[in-house]
């Protein structure tokens, strides 16, 4: 990770920004939501090598700081939010698209499924997702 | 498949907030189908999009709006070996693949 950056400095205009924009690992909320009202019924399970990839990135950012390539001038996390129609289409989704990285528990699913059936008409079901971007100046060679 | 990514659009929401991208030459390393490169593209002055999945790729060609099409370059690419000249860019996204 450390190299690419190094690369990406190269590649980058005096002055030039890097933005770092990435999903965190930790809690992926699942959620029954309508208008009327927002039901937690889990979280996503996180696996290790999702959890060890934020380090490893984290790590590498500070790295490069370290080194005075880049410096942090603002961060923010926001949330982002996938949605489907229906539990079980969520389901299989995390079940074929999200298998190396998240899992599902059997808690999490039936507590969806629940608070779906009684749910309102317009409601749909969601993984929020917390996203940290940041913003790195690249410090000149000169300086 | 009825699902929705960032139906609130706050990830260009954010980005915006954080980069203006009026006139900028732009490098997007994990661009991915272009899912985010077609939200900006139309600010910057010119946009260079890598990924290393080429089944992404491909679809982000096929998708890639025709008034963009002279604007955003597409290319397969590992950010660990950039072929690009020295200080090209104005901006570079990483967008999830760091």
């Amino acid at each position: 990770m450390v190299h690419a950056l190094e690369e990406i400095r190269r590649v980058l205009a005096p002055d030039g920004t890097l933005i770092d924009l990435r999903p965190l690992a930790d809690n992926w909320r699942v959620e029954v939501v309508s208008l009327r009202e927002v039901k937690r019924t889990g979280r996503v399970e996180d696996l290790p090598e999702q959890t060890g990839g934020d380090l490893a990135a984290n790590t590498a950012m500070q790295e490069v700081e370290k080194r005075g390539w880049f410096k942090r001038e603002q961060d923010e996390l926001f949330p982002f939010f996938y949605s489907w129609d229906t539990p079980s289409e969520m389901e299989e989704f995390v079940d074929d698209d999200w298998q190396d990285f998240v899992g599902l528990d059997e808690d999490t699913r039936r507590a969806t499924r629940a608070a779906w059936a009684v749910a309102d008409g317009d409601s749909r079901v969601h993984v929020r997702v917390e996203i940290w971007i940041a913003k790195w100046r690249k410090i000149n060679e000169h300086i | 498949m009825s699902l929705q990514k960032d139906a609130d659009r706050n990830e260009i929401k954010y980005l915006r907030k954080f980069v203006d991208f009026n006139d900028k030459r732009v490098l997007e390393i994990g661009c991915g189908e272009g899912r985010l490169t077609w939200k900006y593209a139309k600010e910057a002055r010119s946009v260079v999009a890598v990924d290393l999945d080429h089944d992404s790729l491909r679809v982000a060609k096929v998708d890639r709006p025709s008034d963009l099409d002279d604007k955003i370059d597409l290319a397969c690419a590992n950010s660990e070996y950039l072929s690009f000249a020295k200080e090209k860019f104005d901006i570079a996204i990483l967008a999830w693949s760091l």
